[in-house]
C-alpha cells in the first residue's frame, strides 16, 4: 500500500474510535496480511474508488461489536440485531470517511462507496488474493482491526 | 411582600427544541443509518424537538418533506445514501420550498459536495461524529 | 499470524543464545542428535570388513586413513527396523567419544541445528522407542522434535563394544587378500566432509540472527567468504553471536547500500539501459529501504532518458525504513554532480524536484505476497532476494520472468546470482554485473 496513505487510515482509526467510545485505546503495530479476508465474526466495508481501488474493512468478534454498539447507543445490546449492525456499519463509515478526508488534503481524491456488513459463516469478501494493510487496536471491548487494501491504478 | 411570581425564574430556560410560544420545532430526519437516525432522534427529542418523520434515502426524504410541508420546520440530510444522495434530495427540496431549513449530515469534510450543498442552499453542516452540543448549536442557529 | 514488533523479535533472539550445536538424524523415522563436539566427521560407506562372532549391531570395521575403528548399527542396536534402501552406501557419523573412535550407521543424515540449552528437556520414560537411559534430553526446533542421544553412555564402553569387533580383526586383516576387503567407496573426503559441516553452522547461524539465506543465489559468495573467514579466524570459524555473525556478512553488502549511487556507480548502471527508449519506462524496485536507492535511479534514469515517463515502483516491507522515503531529504553536502540538477533548495533542507518524486511510488509490501506489476523494463533488487527464505525466492524468479520485458535488465546485488542462469544474458561493466532477460 502505498506510504502516504499509511498515516491518515492510522490517525482517523484512533481518532474515531476513541472519540465515540471515550475510552483508552492502545495502537499495536501495523502489518501486513497477504489477504483481505475479515477473521474475527462481524465485518462493515466501505469501498473505495478514485484514483485506486479498494476498501476498507472493520473486523471484530460478535461480542467486540455488541459491546461497542452498546457503548455507542448507551444502552445494553446483547444481540446482533440490525441496530447493532448499523452501529458497527457506521462507525466504519466514519472512520473511512475521516480518512479520506485526510487523504484529500495531501492530494488524493478518493469516493467511498456505502458501506456494508458482514457476520458469521459467509465471510468471503472477495475472490482475489490482495495484500492487506492491518491497523490493530485493542479498547476495553476487545480488538478492533481496521483492514485496508488498495490498489493503484498503474 | 414579594411572592415568587416576582422574581424572574433563573432555572428555567426554554429548551432549544421550543420556540417561543412553547411549541416544538419539527424535524424530518433523512439518513440510511438506524444508528444515526436513532442518535439524531434522541439528541433533539431531549431538547424539545418533535421527530415527525424518518426516511432511509433522499427519494423517500422528499416525499415526506411534499406530505408534511408545511408542517417542518427543519431537514437533517445525510449525504451518502443510495437511491437518491442528500445533495440531489437538497436539490429536489429547495425546489419545491426555496425556504426549506436544511441541514447536511456527513462523515466526509470539507469535500466539494459540502460547498455544493451550501451553494445549493443548505443551511448547515456537521461532521460525524456527532455530538450532543455540535448538533444543537447548528440546528438551533438554523432555526433562529 | 501476527508478528512479534522488531524489539520483541531481538530481545528473542538475544535472550535465547545458541550454545549447543547437534548433527541431526533419522532412525526409523523418527528425529534424533547428537552433540557436534562428539562428531569427528560424516561420511559415506560401502564396504565394511564382516567381522564374524561379533555382536549384531557391529557390522564390521572401517578403514579410517589407518585406523582401525568399529562400525556399529544404530538401528539394530536400538532393535528398530532398519529403513530398505537401494544404494549400496550408508550414512555413517563417525564420534569421537572420550576414549576411542567409532562410525555409527543411521537412516538419514539431516543438518546442523543449532538450540538453546536451556530448551533441552529431560526425557520422559514412556516416550520413544529407545532406553531412557541412553538419552540426555529432547528439544524442539522449527517444529521438530530431536531427541539426543548420550552417545557417551551407549557406546563409550570401549571394552563392552570394541572387545569383540577387535578381538577378531587381527585373522581379518592378516593377509594380502584382506587389505582389499578392506578398502571401501567412500563418496566425500573428509576435510570437505567437515567443511560442509562448518559451513552449515555458518548458514545456521546467519537465519537465526541476520535472516540471511543462503541459496543458489549467494552460496558462491559464502564459500569464498569461508576462506577468507578461516584464515582469519583459524580453527574457531563458528559463529558465536549476533556480532560475529554481522562480521562475517560485512563485505555481502553491495557498494552505496544505504546511501546515494556515486555518479561513477550511477553511469555504470546506466550503461546497461537503452538511450532510445520512448513512451512508458517502468521500473520495479523492491528492497528500497529509506528510498536512496530509488532516488538514484530516478535521476541516473532521467538523465540518460530524460523523455521517457518514467515510474519506478519501489517496495519494502519494513514500515520505518519506508515511511521517511517519500519525504527523504538530501542533507549530505552533495552526493554527487549527477544530482544537482534535480535537486531544489526547501526549508528542511535539498528535496528532490517534483518529476522526480512523481516518478517514484513507495508502497508498503510484502513481494513474498501477490505482486501486482506492469510489464518492466528494468528491475533492482539489490541484496533483497538474499534475505528471503529459499522457497520463496524461486516464486520471486517466476514473478520476474512473467513480468520482465524480454531484454529487460536486471540488477541483483553483487555477490548474488539469478536461481535461473538459464533465462539471463550476463552483461558486464567495469566491475558492476547486470542481467539481460532472453
Amino acid at each position: 500500500m502505498r506510504v502516504e496513505y499509511i498515516n491518515p487510515f492510522v490517525e482517523a482509526a484512533y481518532n474515531i474510535i476513541k472519540e465515540v467510545l471515550q475510552t483508552d485505546v492502545e495502537r499495536k503495530d501495523l502489518y501486513l496480511k497477504k489477504t483481505t479476508q475479515p477473521v474475527m465474526g462481524v465485518a462493515a466495508l466501505v469501498g473505495l474508488a478514485g484514483d485506486v481501488e479498494g476498501r476498507v474493512l472493520i473486523d471484530m468478534s460478535q461480542e467486540t461489536a455488541m459491546k461497542i454498539a452498546s457503548t455507542m447507543n448507551g444502552e445494553e445490546l446483547t444481540s446482533m440485531d440490525e441496530l447493532v449492525k448499523a452501529t458497527i456499519t457506521e462507525l466504519a463509515n466514519m472512520i473511512t470517511a475521516q480518512a479520506v478526508t485526510k487523504l484529500f488534503d495531501l492530494g488524493f481524491k478518493f469516493d467511498l462507496t456505502p458501506p456494508s456488513i458482514i457476520t458469521g459463516e459467509n465471510m468471503s469478501v472477495s475472490n482475489a488474493d490482495v495484500e492487506a494493510l492491518i491497523v490493530p487496536l485493542e479498547m476495553p471491548q476487545g480488538l478492533v482491526e481496521i483492514n485496508v487494501a488498495i490498489r493503484e491504478r498503474m | 411582600m414579594k411572592t415568587t411570581s416576582d422574581f424572574p425564574s433563573i432555572n428555567e430556560r426554554t429548551p432549544d427544541g421550543q420556540n417561543n410560544g412553547g411549541a416544538a420545532f419539527k424535524v424530518l430526519v433523512v439518513d440510511d443509518s438506524m444508528f444515526v437516525t436513532k442518535q439524531i432522534g434522541q439528541i433533539l427529542s431531549s431538547e424539545g424537538f418533535e421527530v415527525v418523520g424518518t426516511a432511509a434515502d433522499g427519494l423517500e426524504g422528499v416525499e415526506k418533506y411534499k406530505e408534511l410541508y408545511p408542517n417542518v420546520d427543519l431537514v437533517t440530510m445525510d449525504i451518502t445514501m443510495p437511491r437518491m444522495d442528500g445533495v440531489s434530495a437538497l436539490e429536489k427540496i429547495i425546489e419545491f420550498d426555496k425556504d426549506a431549513k436544511v441541514v447536511m449530515i456527513s462523515a466526509l469534510g470539507k469535500q466539494d459536495l459540502v460547498k455544493k450543498a451550501l451553494l445549493i442552499g443548505a443551511k448547515n453542516y456537521i461532521v460525524k461524529p456527532l455530538d450532543r452540543k455540535k448538533v444543537l448549536e447548528r440546528v438551533v442557529s438554523v432555526l433562529k | 499470524m501476527k508478528h512479534a514488533s522488531l524489539k520483541e523479535a531481538k530481545e528473542l533472539k538475544d535472550q535465547t543464545r545458541i550454545d549447543f550445536k547437534m548433527v541431526t538424524f533419522t532412525l526409523a523415522g523418527k528425529d534424533y542428535g547428537i552433540d557436534i563436539m562428539k562428531v569427528k566427521e560424516i561420511s559415506k560407506a560401502s564396504k565394511f570388513t564382516f567381522v564374524p562372532n561379533a555382536a549384531p549391531f557391529v557390522r564390521g570395521v572401517y578403514n579410517l586413513r589407518g585406523d582401525i575403528i568399529s562400525v556399529i548399527d544404530m538401528r539394530i542396536f536400538f532393535n528398530l527396523p532398519a529403513e530398505e534402501t537401494e544404494s549400496n552406501t550408508e550414512n555413517m557419523i563417525i564420534l569421537r567419544l572420550d576414549s576411542h573412535i567409532i562410525a555409527v550407521i543411521v537412516d538419514s543424515i539431516d543438518k546442523v541445528v543449532g538450540i538453546s540449552s536451556e530448551n533441552i528437556q529431560p526425557p520422559h520414560p514412556l516416550f520413544g522407542d529407545i532406553n531412557i537411559k541412553y538419552i540426555s534430553g529432547v528439544v524442539e526446533n522449527d517444529g521438530r522434535l530431536y531427541v539426543i542421544l548420550d552417545v557417551e553412555r551407549i557406546l563409550g564402553d570401549e571394552d563392552q563394544v570394541e572387545s569383540r569387533a577387535s578381538e577378531t580383526v587381527p585373522q581379518a586383516l592378516s593377509g594380502p587378500a584382506s587389505s582389499q576387503i578392506m578398502e571401501s567407496t567412500v563418496a566425500g573426503t573428509t576435510s570437505a566432509v567437515r567443511e560442509d559441516v562448518d559451513i552449515g553452522f555458518i548458514e545456521e547461524t546467519l537465519i537465526t540472527f541476520l535472516s540471511f539465506y543462503s541459496s543458489p543465489v549467494n552460496h558462491e559468495w559464502i564459500r569464498n567468504r569461508f576462506n577468507s573467514w578461516k584464515k582469519q579466524r583459524g580453527e574457531d570459524v563458528q559463529l558465536a553471536s549476533e556480532q560475529d555473525a554481522e562480521a562475517y556478512l560485512a563485505p555481502f553488502a553491495s557498494p552505496f547500500s544505504g546511501t546515494y549511487w556515486n555518479s561513477d556507480y550511477a553511469m555504470k548502471v546506466a550503461s546497461f539501459l537503452p538511450s532510445d527508449h520512448v513512451g512508458n519506462y517502468y521500473v520495479w524496485n523492491p528492497g528500497c529501504k529509506s528510498g536512496y536507492e530509488s532516488y538514484s535511479l530516478a535521476c541516473l534514469i532521467k538523465k540518460k532518458m530524460p523523455d521517457v515517463h518514467l515510474r519506478i515502483i519501489a517496495h519494502d516491507n519494513d514500515l520505518i525504513r519506508i515511511s521517511t522515503a517519500p519525504g527523504l531529504v538530501v542533507n549530505q553536502t552533495s552526493p554527487g554532480d549527477l544530482y544537482d540538477d534535480y535537486l531544489v533548495e526547501g526549508n528542511r533542507g535539498k528535496q528532490f524536484k517534483k518529476e522526480i518524486k512523481d516518478s517514484i511510488l513507495f508502497e508498503y509490501h510484502d513481494i513474498t505476497h501477490d505482486n501486482t506489476l506492469p510489464k518492466l523494463d528494468l528491475v533492482v533488487m539489490r541484496d533483497t532476494v538474499s534475505y528471503i527464505a529459499p522457497e520463496k525466492q524461486q516464486l520471486i524468479f517466476n514473478t520476474l520472468e512473467e513480468v520482465l520485458k524480454p531484454g529487460g535488465v536486471l540488477l541483483l546485488g553483487t555477490h548474488e546470482q539469478p536461481v535461473n542462469p538459464g533465462a539471463w544474458e550476463k552483461i558486464e561493466n567495469s566491475g558492476v554485473v547486470a542481467y539481460k532477460k532472453k
